[in-house]
């Protein structure tokens, strides 16, 4: 009796329940694009906003981009293609950007879009009490800072010579421009739909040129896009509409998709394994890597992190295809702090895993008894956790006692802002731009010690590179010189590159022509489904 | 008869049955907390897989599997059986002191001293304890006595409330008086006449306190507040496997049974224990 119910429990605990398959139908197939039908998915939160200039995250970036569009975007990849704009030129000094518009564009309330909507937006996004985060990236605008301060009207370096030019005159030369213009923040919004609901409410009203228009926005519940029938590009979207059903859990999200009630969703970690090795899902992943970078922080300004050999030690100790192994294979190794696909990223002298050299670093430091200290991480069980007690494994063989300190994310966004807080820290980074500025200047430049260097690292050598940099239209030098300040930042060890994330998702069979996109959400202009 | 009595579990050979398997159970485990290390040739914190590759499942020279970060599952159960007792043990005995303390002396001085401890008692009575919990758990620096404190220190109002009334009863038998006659010292009296007349019923409070403290300690573990990591616990080991528990059920399973054993076993020892104790005062 005491034997046989032993025997079951083991059994009971032995038998995973196996996975179910994915929605049926065939994956593939030839055939032009089909048009008609409802794109179905689901979020567990509600966009912040759908207003672009005041949206800072992906849920509502992702919405956004359905809705509005800017003058110019990305591809498939990190190359500038015209959107609103049909072509632009760009002064020899590289102050005067002028943009040519494209005629035949019309807001979804069939209103002609001319250059003054142009203008209208950007100095709306501007205006001080829209309070955008996006603000600051258009200061180098002329006369951004006067507009800002209330000293004029208007912003006198954006100008519209013709209903279909507009030219920005920037203060100083910004290689960054184009990029920043591809944000939503950029977008072009109506201005009778802003001025007839009130900025506030143009969150509820979200009128733009997008492929789509906001049919239905039950708060908590579920958004509803539509087809725009008067969007630019012919033929396009394909799709009729688009519907999120709002407050559904990544976990839920993932059933819903295996009963086929979703077309598109993300995979659990904990299913993500077996996903991958089932052959019934293979053709129904989708997987890229992004501009993003896992690392761990070491705090330049605390005891005993100001020794260069305990940051190169640390550097040594970490077992980072572990942690490969930990995140299932869905990312690459990171030995540098720019992602391989970053344009002007190149090979960085990094530090292989080697504990014994690891130990002889400490001993250099006159650490060789070792030291204990402190690793702040998002407390996340699923993903941060397990990293973070493996990390920790790898410095106990160094004689470091890592103790852990799970927090909130926005607790600990907050705390790696204080020089004497956080001795180490385990977080990502994306980047904004496909530009190294966008990781080296933002994180570890000197003068960022007080917004996103977090690890108060300081070289004044780096931070002349950086600067000299900055401005350089010429890729490659520009290129050259971040390479050199990557070089050096690395020997100084402020950073443990872990690893650069890909990220995954799967699609319904019928859903065709959809992509991951390495730096923004998908956007489904493209996307169509087979039945 | 004892099926009068409130809490009481029936005949006394049932209860002496029960008050047995209860301490079968609780027995294994603390011999598995002490012998762990000879039941396991695994380090439970240390990363046992060569390369990770998911949960392994039982079997594979791994009783239990291993877990989300390649660890020996049965070592983290086993070892994590010390976590559970240990927490158990000192907040019970932290809950024990205080309640006793104030119980005592509510009881045996009466008056305005007794009113105002039993204001405290209503005082912490009234409090959210798991809400106090968290805050507490969060505040304080995390170590493997924070969570025993926290709970010790919000849980002694049962002891502080039974103590007294039995000490309202003993202090008027007529062994007290006499002690008092013969000019005994109050601490005298209290230590060597109450406190024992009180034991009994202490101590059927102290099993019960304890299952309950490693209840609440999985609770707060599962929270994500319990013993720092990678010290195991069986509510963090829960917690951190739920998501897998279609994919690996074991990671859940085993701490899961275990916390069932602990707190089932210390519950049929405390309710075992009433009978048995009635029955001796008898």
């Amino acid at each position: 009796m005491r034997r046989a119910s032993l025997a079951a429990l083991v059994l009971l605990t032995a038998c995973a329940v196996p996975l179910d398959p994915p929605p049926p139908g065939e994956p593939d197939g030839a055939g032009p694009p089909r048009a008609g039908g409802v794109l179905r998915g689901a979020s567990p939160e509600d966009p912040r906003t759908l207003d672009p200039a005041r949206g800072y995250d992906t849920v509502s970036w992702a919405i956004e981009q359905m809705l509005f569009n800017t003058l110019v975007d990305y591809d498939a990849g990190t190359t500038i293609v015209p959107e609103l704009a049909e072509s632009w030129t760009m002064s020899d000094d590289g102050r005067l950007v002028t943009f040519t518009l494209r005629h035949d564009v019309r807001f979804s309330t069939r209103r002609a879009f001319t250059a003054a909507d142009v203008k209208y937006s950007m100095e709306r996004l501007l205006k001080p009490s829209i309070h955008s985060q996006g603000a600051e990236f258009f200061h180098g605008i002329e006369g951004a800072e006067d507009y800002v301060a209330g000293k004029a009207t208007e912003v006198s370096g954006i100008r519209t010579p013709a209903p279909d030019r507009v030219e920005f005159r920037l203060t100083e030369v910004d290689p960054l421009f184009l990029h920043k213009l591809t944000m939503p923040f950029a977008a072009v919004v109506d201005r009778d739909t802003v001025e007839r609901v009130g900025d506030d409410d143009f969150t509820r009203y979200p009128v733009g040129t997008g492929a789509f228009v906001l049919e239905e926005w039950t708060y908590g519940q579920r958004l509803k896009l539509a087809r725009n029938p008067d969007y630019f590009r012919p033929g396009r979207p394909y799709l009729d509409g688009v519907e999120e059903t709002i407050g559904v859990s990544a976990q839920l999200a993932w059933f819903k998709y295996q009963r086929g009630e979703l077309d598109l969703a993300g995979i659990p970690p904990a299913e993500y394994e077996r996903v991958r090795a089932d052959a019934r899902y293979q053709p129904l992943l989708l997987s890229r890597t992004t501009l993003r970078t896992q690392y761990l922080g070491l705090n330049c300004a605390l005891w005993p992190f100001d020794h260069v050999a305990v940051r190169q030690a640390m550097n040594l100790a970490i077992d980072k295809q572990r942690l490969i192994d930990l995140i299932d294979g869905q990312g690459v190794i990171a030995n540098t702090i720019l992602p391989p696909d970053m344009p002007g990223a190149e090979p960085v002298p990094g530090y292989a895993h080697d504990p014994a050299a690891a130990r002889r670093k400490l001993e250099e430091a006159g650490l060789a008894g070792g030291f204990e200290t402190t690793l702040w991480t998002y407390r996340d069980p699923e993903v941060s956790l397990r990293l973070a007690q493996s990390i920790q494994r790898d410095l106990q063989a160094i004689g470091v006692a890592l103790d852990l300190k799970p927090v909130d994310f926005p607790a600990l966004i907050e705390a790696v802002r204080h020089e004497g807080t956080v001795p180490v820290f385990l977080l990502g980074w994306e980047a904004d731009f496909p530009d190294p500025s966008n990781f080296l200047t933002v994180l570890l430049h000197s003068r960022s010690r007080d917004t996103n260097n977090n690890t108060f690292y300081a070289n004044p050598v780096v931070d002349r590179l950086l600067d000299e940099g900055a401005p350089l239209l010429d890729l490659d030098r520009r290129f050259r010189l971040f390479h050199e300040a990557e070089v050096l930042i690395m020997q100084d060890a402020p950073w443990v590159p872990l690893f650069h994330p890909a990220g995954s998702a799967v699609r319904h069979p019928r859903v065709r022509d959809y992509e991951l996109h390495p730096l923004r959400p998908s956007r489904l202009e493209n996307t169509w489904l087979a039945w | 008869m004892a099926e009068t009595t409130v809490v009481g579990l029936g005949s006394a050979a049932r209860s002496r049955r029960f008050f047995l398997v209860g301490a079968i159970m609780v027995g294994a485990l603390v011999l598995a907390a002490a012998a762990a290390p000879w039941l396991t040739p695994y380090d439970p914190d240390a990363i046992v897989v060569m390369a990770y590759r998911g949960p392994l499942g039982p079997g594979n020279g791994h009783l239990f599997g291993t877990d989300t970060v390649g660890r020996d599952v049965w070592a983290r159960v086993l070892y994590g059986a010390r976590t559970s007792l240990f927490v158990g043990t000192l907040a019970m005995a932290i809950s024990l002191v205080i309640g006793m303390a104030i119980g005592l002396a509510a009881g045996y001085f009466g008056g305005l001293v007794d009113a105002v401890l039993m204001w405290v008692v209503d005082l912490f009575l009234t409090m959210p304890s798991l809400l106090l919990l968290i805050v507490l758990a969060t505040v304080l620096p995390p170590s493997i006595f924070t969570i025993p404190l926290v709970i010790g220190l919000l849980g002694w109002t049962t002891f502080g409330r039974t103590v007294r009334g039995e000490v309202l009863t003993l202090r008027e038998r007529d062994y007290v008086q006499a002690a008092r006659a013969l000019g005994a010292t109050d601490a005298r009296i209290i230590v060597r006449h109450l406190v024992p007349g009180v034991l009994p019923g202490v101590i059927v409070l102290a099993a019960l306190g304890m299952s309950g403290a490693i209840i609440v300690d999985a609770g707060l573990s599962y929270l994500g507040l319990g013993v720092p990591l990678p010290t195991p616990s069986w509510g963090r080991m829960v917690s951190d496997a739920q998501t897998y528990v279609g994919v690996a059920p074991w990671l859940v399973v085993a701490p899961g049974v275990a916390i069932a054993l602990a707190v089932v076993g210390l519950n049929l020892i405390g309710y075992g224990l009433i009978d048995l104790l009635a029955e001796r005062r008898a």
